[in-house]
């Protein structure tokens, strides 16, 4: 994004490569090569079939779809299910395409292979902003990130990612290229024109000889017809599914207890046991010894094995090796780092601020001159914000199963990252990643914390000490304290206003840069000096992706300070942000939608409003939140949410995952806090770290805005960012008391 | 000029995944094997069951206070956990324990705890105390009751 | 040895009377509906029916249960399999995202409207805020719950 070539930054380039791989040539050149990756058209029938089409009557189509003699289609998709709705979506997308009877389709997990990792995702993650390639290099491109994508196990779901980018260019190929097999098949056999066929629900007719058929009884000689590379796409209005509710196909099974997550793994015919586990208390440190003579002597104790960074004890059930576990005491090594509390966290992140000043560091974003434009400002905001550590927290707490034997290795375990997962059990083994199998079924939860092989392989050594099937499952205080965790940050502001209040300097550092590119910047604002910087900071606990990443801190330092920036120049918050938008449309589109939802301008006695406006993972989200303070602390009353993701493709699955996003943020907002001391987490479990709970939830109303059919938008994550700093807001709205640090619950305590 | 540099996260993944060729296996340091899945338990632990130690009262006791203790300190002095710390409970004014985050429910209660009060509240918390944050915890073996009760009573904070 | 019935079953297990119900459950019967979420009794992922109410199964003893009837997820559609009105409610108003917390908090609410069958907010609150749904799908459970009592849900929670 660089203000100074494109005047208009409407979208990021990240987006570009999504329009590109989309439109025209893009899928001439982009698509071919992510059909049934590295399997040529018509072989994946007979080297995955084996693997994937193995059911009774089942023909598998291509490498994403197959079809069973009941008519039933079957999309395989490589993402994991964990709660946001990739499953369905994806399936929907490829359904549409090839015009089948919703009633009629069903979801299939890809398995942990690499014919199924997900190029195109690979390609958001590697090079979602720096990277530009002209048209004829795509090919070459696309087939660089596949063989990228092999080496570095890219079978991902993360960064809201799956519709855009899996979803859009490899589900709707897919479908449509299944689509066109089946009519060639029924043409031949026919001997009609491929033209005068048409589909609909699951269904071949030709209207002029009055034939008909279900796609199943072309099945099989469909996968043998040669697979368009090509196959035309369907433009917004000739869409069948996407953009409905289609009702998620994986909610049957979370109703009735029948859903199987990872820690829910039987290992066929064998007996299981179960192992508990306790990391060291401080990271990168080492157990020196361990007293275990009393946990031997509990009932159902298997083994106890000091790992040297854990320990475990494995016994007949999971609770008894707890309680033995609970009974071992431990002596560990003195950590490197010299970070113990909290407090010792803050004073390096606040001496890099301080020697980075106002131009040191590394220049993450610049336009004009912001130093030159702080000091000849009329008006000046200077302000310092603070967000703590985060656990995930997922309410399945980690766990997987392994089961090492006669030199292979079974895994089964939720993750968002199954090859990764396999590449963590192998080297924990010794074994080769050929001999290692992922089972992975659906996640109770992924927040990003899954996408870490950490437990896999601590279960897998596990797994090698015993040689019989281990279930290794977490406690909740281990899941709090020991795993990896949202960073903690300082980011710092000054920030310089005109005569007439406009925002003409805008000079930011901070100390923590994790991922996506670009989300410590608000670049639809029309800020004419920007200086952004990173000073870099040793962090004591180890760094994971939590949903919405860097968005999650950064939303709420930037969305405060604009909101600081509008008050100093005493100007309404919406009217002030919107004056900024006068180059981004759809930007200006959302937030004055969610001002007129929250019927912004009126507010009860007692009561506030803030609003905050976030672009993440390509889609736009105003909230708007409403606070009442009569008691002296917050109680939330409602949220309302404008989004623009460009095109909804399950309304309903998208305003879940905004619900879902704004709860998740609200905890984080009013509790969410891991803090430090002796160098270990001080929180354990739910009673500590706590959750929004029912009592606390406001009422949440979500519209959506489809601002651009082409280029589409995340909705796992881009929810959170807006609702911590407008909760900041509107409590300052209702009692002049701003917040400049996470969480909010116990500054009214 | 706007300029922004490529995202780690998988740059880091590649780099670990090259790494992890030809890394070893790490063992365990030291693995104490007790018994075989399926074998039969061996003497010792049947008299750590909780079972077991019902002869001695005061074991009786403190084997069922177990089910309390994940939430439960008893420690006197110590920190309230999930539930607030229960040293010198029998006698103490419900809800009144400084520090802990009692429900309105249990601090508008009038409780004075007695054993008799205490024995009403652990065989059925919710209908002693509608409204308590005690979700779990009922026990509905007398003796056993008994037994947990028995046991605060000796530690007095 | 405890005897219990397990949605209607009569069941007698071999376990340590300490075992907390939800492991017996769980690993013991096979039964995997019911979930561990903290072990503290603090988020329902393990919600059951004992007796008919709803307990904590992660810090019930199996002891608890002797001679007593528990009702877990998998057992609370009708004996036809037909699923109970709160389950259609669920579906319908699409509420699970993960759905590790669904089974807790639909044993809640199934106890909730079996003894109270048009619940408040308030009543609906206290009932259901044991249970902690990471995701946050609490408004849509508070819908689904109105649906399944035939209440009418307010504005801001009809889907828009």
């Amino acid at each position: 994004m660089d203000n100074a070539d494109n005047p208009k930054p409407q979208r990021s380039r990240a987006a570009k490569w999504t329009r590109r791989g989309f439109i025209g040539a893009g899928v001439l050149t982009g698509g071919a090569l992510l059909i049934g990756v590295g399997v040529r058209p018509g072989n994946p029938v007979g080297k995955l079939g084996p693997i994937v089409a193995n059911g009774e009557g089942e023909q598998l189509i291509n490498s994403w779809l197959k079809i069973d003699a009941n008519n039933v289609a079957t999309a395989i998709v490589p993402h994991c299910e964990m709660g946001q709705g990739a499953h369905s979506a994806l399936a929907q997308m490829l359904a549409d395409e090839l015009d089948a009877d919703w009633s009629m389709v069903r979801v299939m997990q890809a398995p942990a292979d690499g014919n199924y990792i997900v190029t195109d995702t690979a390609r958001l993650f590697v090079a979602p902003g720096t990277v530009d390639a002209p048209d004829w290099l795509e090919p070459t491109w696309n087939g660089l990130f596949t063989n990228i994508g092999r080496l570095a196990d890219a079978m991902i779901t993360g960064g809201s990612s799956s519709v855009r980018s899996t979803g859009q260019h490899t589900m709707r190929i897919a479908g449509a290229a299944a689509r066109h097999m089946l009519v060639a098949a029924a043409a031949k056999s026919w001997g009609v024109p491929a033209s005068e066929i048409t589909t609909a629900n699951s269904m071949l007719s030709h209207a002029a000889s009055g034939k008909s058929a279900p796609y199943a009884e072309f099945a099989a000689a469909a996968a043998e017809q040669d697979m368009p590379q090509t196959p035309p796409l369907k433009q917004p209005k000739a869409y069948r599914l996407m953009g409905t509710d289609a009702p998620r196909l994986d909610i049957p099974s979370k109703v009735d207890g029948s859903a199987s997550f990872g820690i829910d793994a039987v290992v066929p015919d064998q007996q299981l046991s179960y192992a508990a586990v306790r990391r060291v208390p401080v990271p990168g440190t080492r157990v020196t010894s361990m007293k275990a003579e009393q946990a031997e002597g509990m009932p159902g104790v298997l083994q106890i094995l000091n790992m040297g960074d854990f320990i475990a004890v494995v016994a007949d059930g999971y609770w008894q090796a707890q309680q033995a576990l609970n009974l071992i005491t431990a002596e560990y090594s003195e950590p490197e780092s010299t970070i113990r509390t909290s407090d010792d966290q803050y004073a390096r992140f606040t001496a890099a601020l301080d020697e980075a000043g106002d131009d040191g560091g590394d220049k993450a974003a610049s336009n004009g001159d912001a130093v030159e434009a702080f000091g000849s400002a009329a008006t000046k905001v200077e302000v310092e914000y603070r967000a703590p550590y985060l656990a995930h927290s997922p309410l399945e707490p980690m766990n997987a199963t392994v089961w090492v034997r006669d030199g292979k290795c079974d895994v089964w375990t939720s993750t968002q990252v199954p090859l990764m997962a396999r590449t963590a059990a192998a080297k924990a083994t010794g074994l080769s990643t050929d001999d290692v199998t992922i089972h992975h079924p659906l996640l109770g939860g992924g927040f990003g914390r899954r996408l870490e092989t950490d437990y896999v392989t601590m279960a897998a050594r596990i797994g090698a000490a015993t040689g019989y099937p281990v279930k290794m499952i977490w406690s909740r205080e281990e899941d709090t304290q020991k795993g990896l965790f949202r960073c903690a940050d300082i980011s710092r502001f000054k920030g310089g206003l005109d005569q007439n209040g406009k925002l003409v300097a805008y000079n930011n550092v901070f100390t923590q840069r994790h991922d996506p590119p670009g989300s410590f910047d608000c670049a639809f604002y029309d800020i004419p000096n920007k200086s952004i910087r990173v000073a870099e900071a040793e962090l004591l606990l180890p760094f994971a992706s939590l949903r919405s990443v860097d968005h999650g801190q950064q939303g709420f330092f930037i969305e405060s300070f604009i909101d600081e920036a509008a008050g100093a120049a005493g100007k309404d918050p919406v009217e002030f942000r919107l004056g900024m938008l006068g180059q981004s449309p759809r930007h200006k589109a959302v937030l004055e939608k969610v001002a007129a939802m929250a019927d912004w301008g009126n507010t009860p006695e007692g009561h506030g409003k803030g609003v905050a406006l976030v672009e993440s993972f390509g889609t736009i989200v105003a909230e708007v939140v409403e606070v009442d303070m009569t008691s002296g602390s917050p109680r939330l009353v409602t949220v309302w949410c404008a989004a623009d993701p460009g095109f909804a493709v399950n309304p309903d699955g998208f305003r879940n995952q905004m619900e879902g996003g704004i709860v998740y943020g609200l905890t984080a907002a009013l509790y969410g806090e891991i803090s430090l001391k002796d160098g270990a987490v001080e929180q354990s479990n739910f009673h500590d770290y706590k959750m929004l709970r029912m009592n606390e939830c406001p009422a949440i109303a979500v519209e959506i805005i489809n601002g651009d059919h082409v280029t589409l938008g995340g909705a796992g994550e881009p929810g959170l960012p807006p609702v911590a700093p407008a909760l900041a807001n509107a409590i300052f709205a209702a009692t002049g008391k701003r917040l400049r640090e996470m969480p909010f619950a116990k500054q009214f305590a | 000029m706007h300029k922004y540099t490529l995202a780690r996260p998988l740059v880091l993944t590649l780099a670990l995944a090259l790494a992890a060729c030809g890394s070893d296996p790490e063992p365990p340091v030291e693995q104490i094997v007790v018994r075989e899945p399926g074998a039969p338990v061996a003497a010792p632990s049947e008299a750590a069951t909780s079972d077991g130690a019902a002869a001695d009262p005061a074991a009786a006791g403190k084997a069922a206070f177990a089910a309390c203790a994940a939430c439960h300190s008893i420690e006197p002095g110590g920190a309230s956990g999930v539930g607030p710390n229960l040293a010198g409970v029998v006698g103490r004014k419900a809800g009144t324990l400084a520090g802990f985050a009692y429900s309105d429910a249990m601090k508008g209660s009038g409780i004075t705890w007695s054993e008799a009060e205490l024995d009403a509240f652990i065989a059925n918390p919710a209908a002693k105390v509608p409204g308590t944050s005690m979700a779990a915890g009922a026990v509905s073996d007398e003796a056993k009751r008994a037994a947990i009760i028995a046991y605060l009573t000796g530690i007095t904070g | 040895m405890v005897s219990f019935t397990i949605n209607g079953k009569p069941t007698t297990v071999e376990a340590d009377s300490a075992t907390p119900i939800l492991w017996v459950i769980r690993e013991k019967l096979g039964m995997t509906g019911t979930k561990f979420g903290c072990g503290i009794a603090q988020c329902g992922a393990c919600t059951v029916h004992l007796d008919g109410q709803p307990i904590r199964s992660c810090s019930t003893p199996v002891s608890e249960a002797e001679g007593k009837a528990i009702t877990t997820i998998e057992g609370i559609a009708g004996p036809d399999g037909e699923l109970s009105r709160i389950q259609q409610a669920w579906i319908s108003e699409q509420v699970p995202q993960c759905g590790y917390c669904q089974s807790g908090q639909i044993m809640a609410a199934t106890a909730l409207l079996r003894d109270n069958p048009r619940p408040t907010d308030e009543q609906i609150d206290a009932a259901m805020s044991g249970n902690i749904c990471r995701c946050g799908t609490y408004v849509r459970i508070r819908r689904a719950i109105k649906v399944a009592a035939g209440i009418e849900p307010t504005s801001t929670e009809e889907a828009a």
